[in-house]
């Protein structure tokens, strides 16, 4: 194992980063579309720290994660996208918003 | 290399896994409901005979996965859950002609993910296990096929949960980025030293993701948003799975993450525990008083429950000595809690199975106690058992919070209890006095329910009552084996 080049701090740093903007388009943005891809860029946040954390301890476990968290995010994203095929046809819109009828 | 000891104690996943692919080929061959029910039923029955015998001191097998007491008792509860579910669904969907086979499919499919989770000790096992759970749920939520109101849980549901599954993650990267190791036993030794040595703030930071991530599942207080759209949304007996095995798998599953690891050692972590516990009991209670869906009404108490069972794990903090009576406590309180919340939901299936409609507003169910005494009397039971009545298994379960809040003297968080059961019987009273009030049309009686529907709701009724008359068996059971 090479183990990790850059300090372990500057990936976890990038990932905390790239969480955030996940977070933020998720709360933000009303497309479900866009929703969705916010969720992939926060599993893959996850998926980057979780490699990097792997490198720096010189053990393939972070890789193993990430494989997995890869295939996770894939499953999570086609039934998503089975969803989202079907508010579109209900509801005529993609937004949210519009297409919420109960209280919360 | 696996031993056949190993593999013995993996039969129960095995069996499940078989039983997914017989009844993926026989939807494939002939599409029939009463077949893919009863083979969702063989599977089930086989794979909790499956666990009889086993060594109740645990195994592990691979670092993934902990066959012990705990994670047997759980597995087979959430397996005669699913075997409620089932039962229960097929009326349901007899109602609502559709291709409903795969609902089963899903059912099993989930039913293997929550078996996963409460055995897991380590990230990759939990990671599946929860995702295989909740993939098969995303499926079951949206399952009506005209249903607006599904469709929009289940979307909900699926951003929500998907966003606490990356939090989940994060905050479990980081802590393998602490400590090296994401094995929950051998993190409890690492977490020492790193207390001893450096200051904990990465792992702090890492416990706020992991426990926020868990509390979006377990919907507890600042996290409980999406609660009573799925409830409403989703289709009846589903509703009772999420509530039920579900969120009982993810509790199991903090639980051992929470004791295994040794967190509680962690002031910061109790505290904001506490916090968290309190805000549901309060936020739970006082909402649940304004709703008028008694699917929105079961959301928000499940809320207020997960918040007293959160005094378990926060007492394992102040008193360490009382780890093993937790650990009893919050198996207890799970099981009457599982066993009450199936029967009410129960109930709302068995009353949406006789008409296309779902039944589920506080107007559906007036006057039912002239139209139906012994579902009513069922509902009845489950709702004072709900709001911890002696006499019922939610009673022996709150005894046992109150012992162990009493115990590591958590005045506060027991004042909170307090208020929150209070403010519970209010509205678990509204609805039985609902059913008792006399309508002025009664109507023609509808098409009976099926024989098994209502038998298996007079079971989870006497289990009810059993466990809160005579606890002593499986308290006695539960302290031996924990």
């Amino acid at each position: 194992m090479g183990g990790l080049v850059v300090p372990l701090e500057h990936v976890l740093l990038l990932a905390g980063l790239l969480f955030i903007c996940g977070l933020t388009g998720l709360m933000i943005r009303r497309n479900v579309i866009f929703i969705l891809m916010s969720l992939e860029v926060m599993l893959n946040a996850a998926a980057l720290a979780f490699v990097a954390a792997g490198a720096y301890w010189g053990e393939p476990d972070g890789q193993i994660i990430f494989l997995l968290i890869l295939a996770v995010a894939a499953a999570e994203v086609s039934v998503g996208l089975g969803l989202v095929l079907q508010i579109q046809r209900r509801f005529k819109t993609l937004d949210l918003d519009q297409a919420s009828r109960m209280g919360g | 290399m696996m031993t056949p000891t190993e593999l013995y104690a993996l039969a129960p996943f095995i069996w499940l896994s078989v039983g997914v692919i017989v009844l993926m080929l026989q939807i494939a061959f002939s599409r029939s409901l009463n077949g893919a029910c009863w083979v969702t039923n063989l599977t089930l029955l086989v794979a909790l005979y499956s666990m009889v015998g086993h060594d109740p001191a645990g195994i592990q097998v691979t670092p993934l996965m902990r066959i012990d007491a705990l994670g047997l008792m759980f597995c087979a509860v959430i397996i005669c859950g699913s075997v409620v579910t089932s039962l229960l669904a097929r009326d349901y969907l007899k109602q609502r002609p559709a291709e409903n086979e795969e609902f089963f499919l899903l059912l099993l499919l989930a039913t293997l993910g929550a078996c996963v989770l409460v055995c897991a000790t380590h990230v990759a096992s939990l990671l599946l296990g929860l995702e295989l759970l909740g993939v098969a749920l995303y499926g079951l939520i949206a399952y009506p096929e005209k249903g607006e109101r599904s469709l929009e849980a289940a979307i909900k549901y699926l951003v929500l949960s998907g966003a606490a599954s990356a939090t989940l993650l994060f905050g479990f990267a980081l802590l393998y980025a602490a400590t090296g190791t994401m094995d929950f036993a051998i993190l409890a030794d690492k977490l020492d030293t790193i207390q001893v040595n450096s200051n904990p703030i990465i792992v702090l930071t890492a416990a706020a993701f992991i426990l926020s991530g868990l509390a979006f599942k377990l919907s507890v207080a600042p996290f409980h948003m999406w609660t009573p759209d799925v409830y409403e949304g989703a289709p009846a007996p589903i509703t009772g799975f999420l509530a039920t095995v579900s969120k009982g798998a993810v509790f199991v599953v903090l639980l051992r993450w929470f004791i295994d690891g040794q967190l509680y050692e962690f002031r910061g972590i109790i505290l904001g525990l506490s916090a968290v516990a309190i805000a549901s009991m309060l936020v739970g209670n006082l909402l649940a008083l304004r709703q008028d869906n008694i699917k929105r009404i079961l959301a928000y108490s499940s809320i207020a429950q997960f918040g007293y069972l959160l005094v378990v794990l926060i007492a394992c903090g102040t008193l360490t000595e009382s780890i093993p009576l937790a650990r009893e406590a919050a198996s207890y309180y799970l099981l009457a809690y599982i066993i009450t919340t199936l029967g009410a939901t129960g109930l709302l299936t068995l009353l949406s199975s006789e008409s296309a409609r779902e039944r589920d507003h506080i107007g559906d169910i007036v006057g039912l106690f002239w139209r139906r005494p012994l579902l009513s009397l069922g509902f009845t039971v489950a709702m004072l058992s709900l709001a911890g009545i002696p006499l019922t298994a939610g009673f022996i379960g709150k005894f046992y919070i109150f012992k162990i809040g009493a115990d590591a003297e958590l005045w506060a968080l027991m004042s909170a209890v307090i208020v929150g059961s209070g403010l519970g019987i209010f509205y678990y009273l509204r609805l039985v006095f609902n059913m008792t009030k006399n309508p002025r049309q009664v109507h023609a009686l509808p098409q009976q329910t099926s024989l098994e529907g209502r038998s298996v709701l007079l079971l989870l009724t006497l289990l009810i009552l059993a466990l809160g008359v005579y606890p002593q068996p499986l308290m006695d059971y539960l302290s031996a084996i924990l």
